[in-house]
């Protein structure tokens, strides 16, 4: 446990720093910091007495270090801020919509990274043969879009067309579902928003393990597997497939931020009720303490989960321990 | 029993091994030797049926043709019956599981169920191999190369196969590390049919009871170990042994001539073979029995050059040489050693018809010789002790050199001045007019040496008779004319008949050396052997009086005294 601390020890400071940015950069704009943080249009709505109250808030009466100190005490205590748009707390909006971005986003993490990695392990060992250059030229021409031009390409053609999927939205509103079949639901409104993300983003996944894949191969090591009498299958899987699993795990981290972004323009167009959707509102109205809270959640968000792959990363290779 | 029949190896247009026959006992160790490139792992991957080439032939294993086989049936086989251990390159083990796992696996995948049984039996072992207990849950990287070889072994092992493939089992390990393996290879080896893919001849003469040289995806010779490397008839086996460094030859380094094999037509070897004649270009030579080996070659081998044959000759009822029988083999050096007045200037002068036989004959490549025609000595030239004396203070360099194709009648003036200077550069000399106008009275010692080897080379002969060529000469000039004696040896496969007193001197650049005494040859044999066993005491008086750098001052043997 000892070995991973400095890990960690980054990531706190890390976060530490997005904090300090997301405190002075309002503060730092030319004018009025309440102004920077709320937006005119909420200013010109204002009463004196709720200026007061807000002033006293944010204590920007008090020296910058007692703000910061003000602000951090807030933020422990979960407050993000207040949105006049909403006339609600920004934690209990964002929490409103957070746990639809984190199933579509770490649902589409998941099966993108697995259906990457099992076209890419299987393409790979292939290399050069026909199920291989089709994956290769079908995934590359899929890599060219931008996430939101196959989701509109995919509501077009399986809802408006077809009329297979909802539209939009994440469940059926008023039909009050109960049990499974709200779990159907739910998934029939996930379908193509999610089937977006996994086939945009999986490409990545799938190039870099094609890649390592076919390095791996040549490999002594899987002609010593071979020469032990392996299947094919488990030649591929075990010795093959996991060793080229590594880079896989690294850029997973790297492609997340892409992901997140991804997943934000995939709920616009399906009218999907996450932090994309929130986010997108919130900047139409100009709503600056939501925007700042979504971010924050963001980048927190990405933070941990990048902090978990470098856990699994020591996991997954044993040689990582040693060279420290 | 394992039997390859008539087995061709090809990658698209390349074939890499072509018409391989090999058999295998059980009990028995082959051993397959060759530069890089030979074809010598693709041999063995055929055999496990994981070449990715296409093979043609047989593999038959148990009467059972493996290359027919379906590729379910050969996995089957695989690791089971036969198993192969890889070059410990430092890949050859999963980076991400412990070895452990990685011997286990093997026994898994070969029907044994139980997991708990076979993570013993791996144990068992690895152990049993020399892996401490707590090393056999390490990851590979943790590990040390012979550790890791070890581990290969043991996965190999697993399954108790009837044919083990090893190749390269001690490239990259350090001195130690690789006798530690051989003797644990000795062991474990008993009782199965072993490859051994090895480019270290130590390794094959150590382990093996037959070898097979592979050259350009043949097979050129093939007999027991000991036989090959210590009478090779091949000139490719003679040129790996040549370039082998080791404790058992003295002879210094010398190369193979030529790049590395390319895919050519008739013998393999024919662009880099010194003997090659123009059926060598056309046709490529069987594998034929001689009796003690197997050998692939259209000259039957490396040919004799010059056979002396109970040659006799008495000067006034003194017989100086005495039914002197003598071989020399094409491209190499027989030194003859003794003290003066023992007959080897005698020998050479008889040789070179300067002085008539009074018995005996010598026969040149095969054919009697009769007269000593232009033809004789077009093949036969001789450079003599002292270059001042040997050469015509009356000629320029030019002309000393270019004599020779005077009298052979050979070529234009032109085309004689162009040979002329080929063959000064060849020896290191300066070939501009200024250096080819100077007379012998302005050459250094060494540079009237180097002239005098220059006019005896410029007929391009194939036996060159030294005659204490060096022994005026300083240290580093001797030591500069030597090597460059070795190297045109190593290039134009030049036979050498090097006649010395210095036997430290013969050490360094004979492949045989016979010592003479009063007229008869005592003793002859591989360099080697004659100087570490020397049989007869005139050998052993030689060889404890010769140059070293000790302290203490050699003492005359009694037996050797002089009689007076």
């Amino acid at each position: 446990m000892l070995i991973w601390r400095p890990n960690v020890v980054n990531y706190i400071v890390a976060f530490f720093i997005i904090l300090t940015l997301n405190f002075f950069l309002p503060r730092l704009m030319p004018g009025d910091p309440l102004q920077a943080i709320y937006g005119d249009d909420a200013l010109i709505a204002m009463t004196p007495e709720l200026k007061l109250e807000l002033i006293q808030r944010f204590a920007l009466d008090k020296p910058l270090g007692e703000q910061f100190v003000a602000y951090l005490r807030a933020l422990f205590r979960g407050d993000l801020g207040y949105s006049y748009y909403y006339h609600a707390p920004v934690v209990s909006v964002v929490l409103g919509y957070l746990p639809w971005t984190l199933l579509l986003s770490g649902l589409a993490l998941v099966l993108s990274t697995l259906t990457g990695f099992i076209l890419g392990v299987e393409a790979g060992f292939r290399r050069g043969q026909g199920l291989d250059k089709l994956l290769l030229t079908t995934l590359m021409l899929v890599n060219g879009f931008p996430d939101f031009f196959v989701g509109i390409l995919f509501l077009l053609l399986f809802s408006v067309v077809w009329g297979l999927f909802p539209l939009g939205g994440s469940l059926t509103p008023y039909a009050s579902l109960k049990g499974f079949d709200l779990v159907l639901d739910i998934l029939h409104h996930l379908v193509l928003p999610l089937l977006t993300l996994v086939v945009v983003r999986c490409v990545n996944i799938f190039l870099l393990t094609r890649s390592s894949m076919v390095t791996t191969l040549g490999a002594g090591f899987i002609l010593t597997a071979r020469a032990k009498g392996c299947k094919d299958i488990r030649v591929r899987y075990h010795h093959a497939g996991r060793h080229s699993l590594l880079p896989v795990v690294t850029a997973a981290g790297l492609h997340l931020t892409h992901l997140i972004t991804g997943t934000l323009f995939v709920e616009v167009v399906f009218s999907y009720p996450g932090l994309g959707t929130l986010l997108y509102n919130a900047l139409m109205v100009r709503d600056y303490p939501v925007i700042q809270g979504v971010l924050l959640i963001l980048t927190a968000a990405v933070l941990i989960i990048n902090l978990m792959l470098d856990l699994l990363y020591l996991k997954l290779d044993p040689r990582i321990n040693y060279a420290r | 029993m394992l039997v390859i029949k008539e087995l061709q190896v090809s990658f698209g247009e390349l074939i890499v091994l072509k018409g391989i026959n090999l058999e295998l006992k059980k009990g028995e160790i082959l051993a397959v030797v060759g530069e890089s490139g030979a074809g010598k792992t693709t041999l063995g991957l055929s055999i496990m049926g994981l070449s990715p080439g296409r093979c043609a032939g047989q593999i038959l294993f148990k009467g059972k043709d493996i290359l027919a086989l379906s590729e379910e049936e050969r996995r089957l086989i695989r690791g089971k019956e036969i198993a192969m251990v890889f070059q410990n390159v430092e890949d050859a083990l999963h980076p991400l599981y412990p070895v452990v796992d990685q011997v286990m696996e093997a026994l898994l995948i070969h029907g044994l169920k139980d997991k708990k049984a076979a993570q013993r039996k791996a144990m068992d072992l690895l152990k049993a191999l020399g892996l401490s207990e707590e090393r056999t849950h390490f990851f590979p990287h943790q590990l040390s190369g012979g550790e890791k070889q070890r581990v290969l072994l043991a996965m190999a092992l697993a399954n108790d196969p009837e044919v083990l493939i090893l190749d390269e089992p001690t490239a990259s390990l350090d001195a130690i590390t690789r006798a530690e393996i051989i003797e644990l290879l000795k062991k474990v080896i008993r009782e199965k049919m072993v490859l051994l893919i090895t480019h270290d001849l130590s390794v094959a003469a150590k382990l093996a009871h037959r070898v097979a040289v592979l050259y350009g995806g043949r097979v050129v010779e093939s007999g027991a170990t000991q036989c090959i490397f210590t009478f090779p008839r091949h000139p490719y086996t003679r040129g790996l042994l040549r370039s082998y460094p080791n404790m058992t030859t003295v002879k210094d380094l010398q190369g193979i001539p030529g790049p590395p094999y390319k895919p050519v037509d008739g013998c393999p070897f024919h662009p880099r073979c010194t003997q090659r004649v123009e059926l060598c270009f056309r046709e490529v030579p069987e594998l034929k029995s001689l009796g003690d080996r197997y050998l692939a070659c259209h000259r039957g081998g490396i040919i004799p050059l010059l056979e002396i044959k109970a040659l006799s000759k008495s000067f006034n009822g003194v017989r100086a040489v005495r039914e002197v029988e003598l071989t020399l083999y094409e491209g190499e050096t027989l030194a003859l050693v003794g003290e003066s007045g023992s007959g080897k200037t005698t020998l050479a002068l008889t040789i070179m018809g300067l002085l008539p036989p009074d018995k005996g004959e010598i026969w040149l490549e095969g054919q009697k010789v009769l007269l000593r025609d232009k033809g004789f000595y077009q093949r036969v030239q001789m450079i003599f002790q002292n270059p001042k004396s040997s050469l015509s203070h009356r000629m320029n360099v030019w002309e000393l050199v270019k004599e020779p194709l005077d009298v052979q009648g050979w070529g234009s003036e032109e085309e004689k001045l162009e040979r002329v200077r080929k063959v000064l550069e060849e020896v290191e000399l300066p070939a501009d007019d200024f250096f080819l106008r100077k007379y012998p009275h302005e050459l250094s010692g060494g540079e009237a040496q180097r002239v005098a080897i220059a006019r005896a080379l410029v007929l391009n002969p194939k036996l060159l008779i030294a005659d204490e060529a060096t022994s005026a000469l300083d240290a580093s000039i001797q030591a500069k004319i030597l090597k460059l004696l070795l190297s045109l040896q190593e290039k134009r496969g030049l036979a050498m008949l090097f006649i010395t007193h210095d036997i430290a001197l013969a050490r360094k650049v004979s492949d045989r050396l016979a010592v003479m005494k009063n007229g008869s040859i005592v003793e002859e044999g591989p360099a080697s052997e004659v100087i570490t066993n020397p049989k007869h005491p005139y050998t052993r008086t030689l060889l404890s009086l010769a140059a070293d750098l000790k302290e203490e001052i050699s003492i005359l043997p009694v037996d050797a005294q002089r009689p007076k």
